[in-house]
């Protein structure tokens, strides 16, 4: 078999042949501005960089006596895009007084899917419902549980003047390891 | 059996593909059969573009706008993506203006393609119907006002037009669900019924397949390479004018967050409408003209409705020889009839003053809502309108401009950068309590000018008495001053100017404290007998206003509440209304007044 050659009397191939590549050439020219804009737009969140916590005032240490963990609703400044919200929910913690100038702070969402975690008194663990994760009273999985870790548990401060901080901050669900995101 | 083989043994693509690009082309490819594809590139466009956009657009009267903004200022790329939209909409128009000309000129709407040139007129309308209804979306002055004309000429249609309007509001005002319904028009129900129609229109010119414009100047062609490769240069022009008009523009514009409140003078629908605009406003239309009360319905709906028959017409009238020569003649005359009205509208606008003053007003509010948007970190809940609304920079020109410039200026304008109506009557109020304003008023030369005293009844005297006392000390005493009295006053004039506390001044006050400090002292000695009039701490003055913390914010809204009170002009007072206590102004509008006019 002699090799092809794009001699005179097979002109119209090459042609075609440049024709094809020139069609493909402008035809992705053409259509590649908007695919790009909208791409860059709609990728834009994945460029957002990770932001620390927020640190958030929830009790005092008088209105938190030793006893069960007691759920408080993280309320705070957030722009939603473009809307500047003065008091925004974004979460919740439980809160458990463990000594006389120290509280522990644990995530109420779930560190399987995020579910929303509640805390069953009569067996003193904290349980989600969606999946049916159990975690015990110091947050540690109990298995078998479809959680592969333990509640977060949070940043505390105490201020001299005994008013309780909690540093907010969401992890990523379903990992083994703590990671935060947003 | 490779990959492709098994693909296409199971769907069958090859076959599709084929069909597709071996299209047959009598007389082989050429540039004037372009305009079809470009307008279906186009339409592919919009619809890319539409839906990013859509992932981010929010259709509610506290969201549209706000969105929008967030698309445009705010998110990487946005600008780009919103810009290649708006302006490839305005782009479609020509380009479906010459698919028209060549599909008319070359006979392609003749038998047997009548129902896909009926296809093609439903596409037009289809077309105008996404860029009216897209206009609104933005929710700006522009969008808001213009189409609020559209819904109304829709009320004006016989019979049912009242409930049409209704339908197409979604209420009986503008709101929530006008944006509801005009998205969902716009981005759901006109782009299916849009392809759908394109559907047919392409299968029914596959099946009668392409028309040649005659005579054919080289041999039968097929669709691809040749032809493909010309369409798809001309889509890359196409998309780079766009690009061009992006760059050119900077994005696509914004206006002012929709203010239900602000009649927007400058409300223009966009360009392609505007011979329509143009139209209505033609003297046989007017209430007093052939037409009567009807005029309206006239220009809005019959004759547009018989145009449009007429172009239904054309297939049947172009059977004959002497029909086609009358379709492109009035192809050439509708077409010379929409330059000449669109021609028009631009020049009037352009020669017209105070829609020029409407369109700098709309920009400047446009940026300054983007602006306070930037500075506060995001927009409250209420909307971007509580931001322009609560915004001294926004509303103190207004109020000067409708309450104050009936008599005062402001830099030689009404504030709004339009000059006085009539001549001035009172100083001009720009940088007042200014050591630079307190110079002016005391300079012999100034003093009788129309910048201050020059048209008051300090100067001419209503009873033709003697000018005021001020006057007669400004125009006799400081003009023979020595050089120590002199200096003398530019130490009080520091003085009194701090106690306006003008952020302008500010570096200024700090930097002559030990000067100003002296003033104090000068006034409070009773120095060229200015605490004669004016009270001064403890002393307690006369008849002249107080300087006890003049130009200030408090001593400017004492002052508006009753320019006559003691404590000012008493008596003397010339003919400045009592603002506050006539509640000419609300305490609210005080605020805003005097915070623009301290530039805060």
């Amino acid at each position: 078999m002699t090799e092809p050659s794009y001699n005179e009397s097979q002109p119209p191939d090459r042609r075609d042949f440049l024709k094809t590549a020139a069609c493909a050439v402008f035809g992705g020219a053409c259509i590649l501005p908007p695919v790009v804009a909208g791409i860059t737009v709609l990728t834009a969140p994945i460029r957002e960089a990770v932001s620390g916590g927020v640190k958030v005032k929830l009790a005092t240490l008088d209105g938190l006596p030793p006893g069960p963990p007691r759920l408080f609703a993280i309320d705070v400044e957030r722009t939603d895009a473009w809307t500047r919200h003065q008091s925004k929910a974004v979460g919740a913690v439980f809160l458990e007084r463990t000594g006389e100038r120290s509280v522990k702070a644990l995530s109420a969402a779930c560190p399987h899917l995020g579910g929303s975690i509640e805390y069953r008194a009569d067996k003193k663990d904290f349980y989600c419902p969606i999946h049916d994760s159990a975690f015990a009273a110091s947050g540690a999985v109990v298995q078998p549980s479809p959680a592969s870790r333990g509640l977060d548990q949070l940043e505390v401060e105490v201020t001299a003047e005994g008013e309780v901080w909690v540093v907010f901050q969401e992890f990523k669900a379903g990992t083994k390891d703590k990671v935060a995101v947003g | 059996m490779g990959l492709f083989d098994w693909i296409d043994n199971r769907i069958g693509y090859r076959k599709l593909v084929r069909s597709a690009l071996y299209e047959h082309v009598p007389g082989g490819s050429r540039w004037r059969y372009i305009w079809g594809s470009t307008l279906s590139f186009a339409i592919v466009v919009q619809f890319i573009t539409g839906v990013f956009l859509w992932m981010h657009y929010s259709p509610s009267a506290q969201t549209a706008w706000e969105s929008v903004y967030y698309i445009n200022e705010v998110m990487p790329g946005g600008w780009l993506l919103r810009g290649i939209h708006h302006y490839m909409a305005q782009l479609m128009v020509p380009l479906l203006v010459l698919h028209f000309m060549q599909v008319l000129i070359d006979g392609a709407y003749k038998a047997p393609r009548e129902f896909n040139y009926w296809f093609g007129l439903g596409l037009l309308m289809l077309t105008l119907g996404i860029s009216l209804t897209g206009y609104l979306l933005p929710w700006d002055q522009r969008g808001y006002w213009s189409t609020k004309v559209v819904t109304n000429l829709i009320a004006n249609v016989p019979v049912v037009g009242d409930g049409m309007q209704r339908i197409v509001v979604g209420d009986a005002n503008y709101g929530h669900h006008t944006l509801t319904r005009f998205f969902a028009l716009h981005a759901g129900v006109l782009p299916a019924l849009l392809v759908g129609l394109i559907v047919a229109h392409i299968a029914l010119f596959r099946k009668h397949g392409l028309t040649p414009a005659l005579p054919k100047k080289k041999r039968d062609g097929m669709f691809f390479p040749d032809q493909v490769l010309k369409d798809a240069v001309a889509c890359t022009i196409v998309m780079l004018a766009v690009l061009g008009l992006v760059w050119f523009f900077k994005g696509a514009a914004l206006g002012a967050p929709a203010n239900p409140a602000e009649q927007y003078s400058a409300a223009r629908p966009d360009w392609y409408f505007m011979f329509l605009f143009q139209f209505l406003k033609l003297k046989p239309f007017a209430p007093d003209g052939p037409f009567g009360d009807h005029g309206l319905t006239v220009a809005s709906l019959v004759i547009p409705g018989l145009v449009f028959g007429l172009l239904m017409l054309m297939p049947i009238l172009g059977r004959w020889k002497i029909g086609h020569r009358f379709n492109l003649m009035v192809l050439f005359l509708g077409l010379a009839g929409f330059g000449y009205l669109t021609a028009v509208a631009f020049i009037k606008d352009g020669s017209d003053p105070s829609f020029k003053a409407a369109i700098e007003q709309a920009k400047k509010d446009a940026a300054r809502a983007v602006t306070l948007a930037k500075q506060r970190d995001g927009i409250p809940n209420e909307g971007a309108l509580a931001l322009l609304h609560d915004d001294p920079q926004t509303q103190g020109p207004r109020l000067f401009a409708s309450q104050c410039a009936t008599c005062h200026a402001y830099d030689g304008h009404d504030g709004l950068g339009q000059p006085l109506k009539d001549r001035a009557s009172a100083p001009d109020l720009a940088r007042f309590g200014s050591r630079e304003w307190l110079n002016g008023f005391l300079d012999p030369k100034q003093i009788e000018t129309d910048k201050f005293f020059g048209n008051t009844h300090f100067v001419k005297p209503k009873d033709g008495g003697k000018k005021s006392k001020m006057v007669r000390i400004i125009t006799d005493d400081i003009a023979g001053y020595g050089a120590d009295e002199k200096a003398q006053l530019a130490k009080m004039v520091a003085a009194i100017s701090a106690e306006a506390k003008l952020p302008a001044q500010k570096t200024a006050d700090s930097n002559d404290a030990a000067m100003i400090e002296e003033g104090r002292k000068l006034l409070a000695d009773i120095a060229l007998d200015c605490t004669d009039c004016h009270a001064w701490r403890t002393i307690e003055g006369g008849t002249g206003p107080t300087f006890e913390g003049y130009g200030s914010a408090e001593w400017l809204r004492e002052f508006l509440k009753n320019p006559s009170h003691d404590k000012f002009y008493g008596k003397r007072n010339d003919r400045m209304p009592a603002f506050g206590e006539t509640s000419r102004l609300t305490a609210r509008e005080l605020n805003l007044l005097i915070h623009w006019m301290r530039g805060e």
